[in-house]
C-alpha cells in the first residue's frame, strides 16, 4: 500500500532573507569581547584573538561574530590604504590558506578554511569602497533598504521620466519594426541619458566618499552618538540613492545592448 | 613511500603528471603506447571487460555502439541538459536516466563519473607501472567555469577510481603554474584555454613577495560545452549535408560516421599547417568496413582550403571572445593592460585561434609549453604544494558563478559573488514566516541570472524548526565554497546553539550512498594485472591487423595482380612473420612495436587501393563492378 498519498505535505515556504526583515537585531552583535578572553585548545595559553597562538604556534579557532575589520587588525574605517590591505591580505593567506594545511589534522584543516574563507570574504568587501560602508552599517544595524527603493531621487525626476519614454518609444518602434533613422535617434537619446546617469553614478560615488571622509574625522575627534548616527544615516541614504542610480544605469546598459 | 600525482582529465585526451624532486620540475607519465596522451574513450567489451584509451578509441570504428569518447561533456548534468549534445553526439542515453544520466554501452549502463573512473583508473595504472608502486592520492584538474555539480562529479570520479582528491584546480591556473615557473615571468597574465570540449579565460596576476610566489586569479570565464569537438561536429556537419544531396544517408552506418568523424578530425589537424586538404574517405555498401579490404562503391572526396575552413569555424572561434571580454571587464583590466597571454588546449593549434587572439590582445601569446601537457604539469605542482614539497608558490583561485540562494517570488539573492578568491563563504539567517512551520526550504543556485528558473540548481534542503510563532525561530546558514569550488552547509540554531546536520540532496550529481554503492560494485571490474591486460589488447590488435592485411592482399591480387613492387611484398611478408612470432610470444610492447611496423609496411598498398577506389568514384563507376 503506498501511504505517500495521505501524508500530509511539509509546510512549504519560501526561504526569508532574514538580513532584510529583520535588520538591526542580528547584524549588531557585539563583536570583539569573545576574541580577547580566548585561549588555546592546544596548550591553553592566552591568544588574544590572533590567528596563531603565540605560544605554541597552532591555527586557533575563529571567535564567533569576528568583524572584518578586525580580523584584519584595522580600526572601523572608511578610508583604507589599498596597498597596504592588499600586502595584509597575502601575507595572510601565505599563512591561512589550505593548502598549508593539506597534512594537518581534520581539526586544524577546518580552522584553516574557516579563517581563510572570512580572510577572502573580508578582503573582497574592504577593499570595495562601497561594499565597505555597506559592511560597516550592518555591522551596526544601520543599513536599511529604502521602502521606497523604487521612487527615483527628486532631483533626477525629470530624466528618469525622459528615460521611461524613450524606453517606451524604442521598444515600441523594435516591435512595429520602426526605420533605421528613428531607430538610431532613440539610440541616441538613450546614449545620451546612459551618460547622464553614470555621471550622476560618479558624483553619487563621491558624495559617499566625502561622507566616508566625515566619518573617519568623526571618528578620530571622538563624536558622540548621535553624530555618528547621524553620519550613518546619511550613509544609508547615499548607499540607496547610488543603488537607484546604479540600476538605472545597468538597464540602459542592457537596452542599448539588446537594441 | 606513496606518491601523489596530477591529473589533466580532458574530454580528448587525459594525462598523468608527478613533480620530479630529483629535477625540480614536473613530468608527464608515458603509457604503454609511449605517448603520454590517454584518449578518453572507453569501450566495453562484450564479455564485459573494460577497455580504456587507445584500444577503445580504435574501437570507435568497429564497437562504436559500446564506447563512448568526450564523456566530460556529461559530467554533473542531467538529461534535459544534453538535448543539444545528442543531436551531435552518438551518446546513448538510458531513458530511465533522472537526475544523472545514464549512458548505455553494449548491455550495461554506466554513469559519467564511472565512466571517467575508467580513465581514471588507466592512467593510475599508467603511474603505479611506471612507479612500481601504487599510487592513490591526486590533484585533478576541471575546466575553470565548471559548476559545482560538475566539480562534484568529477571528485565522485577519482573516488571510484581509488584515488583520494587531494583538490580540484582549474585548468588554466594550472597551466598558469606550469607555465610561470617555466618563465619566471611576473606580472598580469591572461590563460586562454581551448580544448577538446571546453573553453576557459583566467585573467591572473603573478606576484612576488617575501614569502614566495603567488599566483592570484582575478576573474574567470568560459564555456563548458565550447572546444574542438564543436570545429570536428561543424565539419562532419558539412560533410554529411554534401553527402546527402548525393543521397548518401550515414544515421544508419555508426561505424562509419566514427570513420569520417576520423578522417575529418586528420584534415583539422592537417589545416593547422598546410593552406588546403584533401578529405578522401570511404563510403559504406552496407558491408565489411574493416580496416582494410572492405569493398567500397563510392568514395567521399573533398579539398578543403585555409580559407574555407577559416570561413566553417569563425562563429565557433568567436563564441570564445565574449567570455575573454567579460573576464577582462570583471578583472577591471583592458585588453592593452595584459602583459602575457598563454595559449593551453589543442584547440589552440588552428591558426584562426592564434590570430584572433592575437589580434585582440595585440601581442603574440605564448605557446612555448606543450599545449597538451601543461595542465597536466601544473596539477603535478599543485600536487606537490599539497604534499609539502614546492612551499614557495601560492595558489589563490575564484569562484566562476555566483552563488545565490532563491527568495521570494523565484528571485536569487546573490550571496556569494563570482569571482570571489576561494575559500569564500556568505552566512544568511533565515526564520518562518507563519506560525508552527516546521521547516524552511533552502534552494541553492548558481549563475547570473535574476530568476532561479535561470540559474543552475545546485542543492535543495530544508532546515528543520521547532513549531512556534512565525518569525521566532533563527537559524543562522553558513555556506562556503571551499578551495576545490565546491559548496559546502552548515547550520546552527542561534536559539540554541545547536549545529543543525544538513542532508543535501544534489540536484544533479550522486548522493554518498550512490557512490558507496557503486564503488563496491566497481570491484568487480577490479584491475587485472596490468601487463597481463597490456598483453591481451595488444594481442587482439595485432589479430585485427593481420587479418586486415591479409584482406587487402587477397583484394589487390584480385584488382590489380602485379601492382606491388617485389621488395614492398618482401617488406609485408617479413613485418607479418616478425608480428606472427611476437604475438606468440608475451611481450606486449613487442607485439605493439612489430603492429607499427606492419602498419607501415601496408601503407603504399592501402594508399594504392584507395586511389583505385577514388578513380572509379571520379569516373562515376562503381568499384564493385570493375
Amino acid at each position: 500500500m503506498d501511504f505517500s498519498l495521505s501524508r500530509p505535505k511539509p509546510h512549504r515556504l519560501k526561504p526569508v532573507l532574514l538580513a532584510s526583515l529583520l535588520e538591526s537585531d542580528f547584524m549588531s552583535a557585539p563583536t570583539t569581547t569573545a576574541a580577547t578572553s580566548a585561549t588555546c585548545a592546544n596548550c591553553s595559553a592566552p591568544t588574544g584573538g590572533a590567528h596563531f597562538c603565540p605560544s605554541c604556534g597552532k591555527i586557533q579557532p575563529l571567535p564567533r561574530g569576528t568583524d572584518f575589520f578586525s580580523f584584519f587588525g584595522l580600526p572601523q574605517k572608511l578610508t583604507v590604504d589599498l596597498e597596504q590591505l592588499e600586502q595584509r591580505f597575502h601575507s595572510l593567506s601565505w599563512k591561512l590558506h589550505p593548502d598549508h594545511f593539506a597534512r594537518a589534522s581534520d581539526d586544524e584543516r577546518q580552522l584553516s578554511l574557516d579563517r581563510s574563507s572570512l580572510l577572502n570574504d573580508a578582503y573582497r568587501t574592504l577593499r570595495d569602497p562601497v561594499a565597505r560602508v555597506e559592511y560597516l552599517l550592518g555591522l551596526a544595524g544601520m543599513r536599511k533598504e529604502g521602502q521606497k527603493k523604487q521612487q527615483a531621487p527628486p532631483e533626477l525626476l525629470e530624466e528618469v521620466f525622459e528615460l521611461n519614454e524613450s524606453l517606451d518609444e524604442l521598444r515600441e518602434a523594435r516591435a512595429s519594426g520602426g526605420t533605421a533613422a528613428a531607430m538610431a535617434g532613440l539610440r541616441a537619446k538613450l546614449e545620451a541619458a546612459q551618460h547622464k546617469f553614470e555621471a550622476s553614478l560618479a558624483a553619487v560615488d563621491q558624495e559617499l566618499a566625502r561622507v566616508s571622509a566625515e566619518w573617519d574625522a568623526a571618528l578620530d575627534s571622538g563624536a558622540d552618538e548621535t553624530a555618528s548616527r547621524k553620519l550613518m544615516e546619511k550613509m544609508n541614504e547615499v548607499l540607496n540613492r547610488r543603488s537607484y542610480i546604479r540600476n538605472l544605469v545597468n538597464g540602459v546598459r542592457q537596452e542599448l545592448a539588446e537594441s | 613511500m606513496p606518491r601523489t600525482v596530477g591529473i589533466d582529465l580532458g574530454t580528448t585526451y587525459s594525462l598523468i603528471a608527478y613533480q620530479d624532486k630529483r629535477e625540480g620540475r614536473p613530468k608527464c607519465i608515458p603509457g604503454p603506447y609511449g605517448t603520454p596522451l590517454c584518449p578518453s574513450v572507453v569501450s566495453v567489451d562484450a564479455d564485459g571487460s573494460i577497455i580504456v584509451g587507445e584500444p577503445a578509441r580504435r574501437r570507435l570504428l568497429t564497437q562504436s555502439e559500446r564506447t563512448i569518447y568526450s564523456v566530460k561533456r556529461l559530467m554533473g548534468r542531467g538529461p534535459a541538459d544534453v538535448q543539444d549534445e545528442l543531436k551531435i553526439f552518438p551518446f546513448r542515453i538510458d531513458p530511465a536516466s533522472k537526475n544523472v544520466i545514464r549512458v548505455r554501452l553494449g548491455d550495461r549502463v554506466f554513469t559519467p563519473p564511472e565512466i571517467s573512473a575508467f580513465i581514471l583508473r588507466e592512467l593510475k595504472s599508467w603511474a603505479d607501472e611506471y612507479f612500481q608502486d601504487v599510487v592513490d592520492r591526486a590533484v585533478i584538474t576541471v575546466p575553470a567555469y565548471f559548476n559545482d555539480a560538475q566539480r562534484q562529479a568529477t571528485r565522485d570520479a577519482g573516488r571510484l577510481a581509488g584515488l583520494e582528491v587531494l583538490r580540484l584546480v582549474n585548468e588554466p591556473t594550472a597551466a598558469a603554474l606550469a607555465y610561470g615557473l617555466h618563465e619566471q615571468k611576473r606580472g598580469r597574465v591572461a590563460v586562454y584555454d581551448f580544448g577538446g570540449g571546453t573553453f576557459d579565460i583566467s585573467i591572473l596576476k603573478l606576484i612576488s613577495t617575501t614569502e614566495g610566489d603567488i599566483y592570484q586569479v582575478l576573474s574567470t570565464n568560459g564555456d563548458t560545452h565550447l572546444g574542438g569537438d564543436d570545429i570536428d561536429n561543424a565539419l562532419q556537419a558539412l560533410a554529411r549535408e554534401e553527402l546527402s544531396k548525393q543521397g548518401v544517408d550515414l544515421a544508419a552506418h555508426p561505424d562509419t560516421v566514427q570513420e569520417l568523424r576520423k578522417a575529418l578530425i586528420a584534415a583539422k589537424h592537417e589545416l593547422s599547417d598546410a593552406a588546403k586538404t584533401t578529405v578522401k574517405f570511404p563510403l559504406p555498401d552496407g558491408g565489411d568496413a574493416a580496416l582494410l579490404g572492405a569493398r567500397q562503391k563510392t568514395v567521399y572526396f573533398r579539398e578543403i582550403t585555409r580559407a574555407e575552413y577559416d570561413r566553417i569555424i569563425r562563429p565557433i572561434v568567436d563564441r570564445t571572445m565574449g567570455p575573454v571580454r567579460q573576464a577582462l571587464a570583471d578583472a577591471k583590466l583592458t585588453s592593452a593592460e595584459i602583459e602575457e597571454v598563454v595559449l593551453v588546449g589543442g584547440s589552440t593549434r588552428v591558426p584562426l585561434v592564434r590570430s584572433t587572439v592575437e589580434e585582440f590582445f595585440g601581442r603574440r601569446p605564448h605557446a612555448e609549453l606543450n599545449p597538451d601537457e601543461v595542465v597536466a604539469l601544473g596539477a603535478a605542482v599543485q600536487a606537490d604544494i599539497l604534499e609539502g614539497g614546492v612551499n614557495d608558490m601560492l595558489l589563490l583561485d575564484v569562484t566562476p558563478l555566483s552563488l545565490g540562494i532563491e527568495t521570494m517570488g523565484g528571485v536569487v539573492a546573490k550571496i556569494i559573488p563570482r569571482n570571489s578568491t576561494v575559500p569564500a563563504s556568505a552566512q544568511e539567517m533565515f526564520t518562518t514566516g507563519v506560525e508552527n512551520q516546521t521547516g524552511i526550504d533552502i534552494h541553492v543556485l548558481q549563475g547570473e541570472r535574476e530568476l532561479a528558473k535561470d540559474c543552475r540548481s545546485l542543492a535543495r534542503f530544508q532546515l528543520k524548526v521547532p513549531p512556534g510563532p512565525a518569525g521566532l525561530a533563527r537559524i543562522e546558514v553558513k555556506f562556503l565554497i571551499d578551495a576545490s569550488g565546491i559548496l559546502q552547509v552548515a547550520a546552527r540554531d542561534l536559539r540554541t546553539g545547536e549545529e543543525h546536520k544538513i542532508d543535501v540532496q544534489p540536484s544533479y550529481g550522486l548522493d554518498d550512498a550512490a557512490v558507496e554503492r557503486m564503488l563496491e560494485e566497481s570491484i568487480e571490474f577490479a584491475e587485472q594485472d596490468f601487463s597481463e591486460r597490456q598483453l591481451i589488447e595488444a594481442r587482439n590488435e595485432a589479430e585485427t591487423v593481420l587479418q586486415a592485411t591479409e584482406k587487402a592482399l587477397a583484394r589487390e591480387q584480385e584488382e590489380a595482380p602485379g601492382d606491388m613492387p617485389a621488395e614492398e611484398r618482401h617488406a609485408l611478408n617479413g613485418a607479418v612473420t616478425s608480428l606472427r612470432e611476437a604475438v606468440a610470444g608475451k611481450d606486449y610492447k613487442r607485439i605493439r612495436a612489430f603492429v607499427d611496423v606492419l602498419n607501415q609496411a601496408t601503407m603504399p598498398l592501402a594508399e594504392r587501393m584507395m586511389n583505385r577506389a577514388l578513380g572509379a568514384a571520379l569516373e562515376g563507376k562503381n568499384l564493385g563492378e570493375v
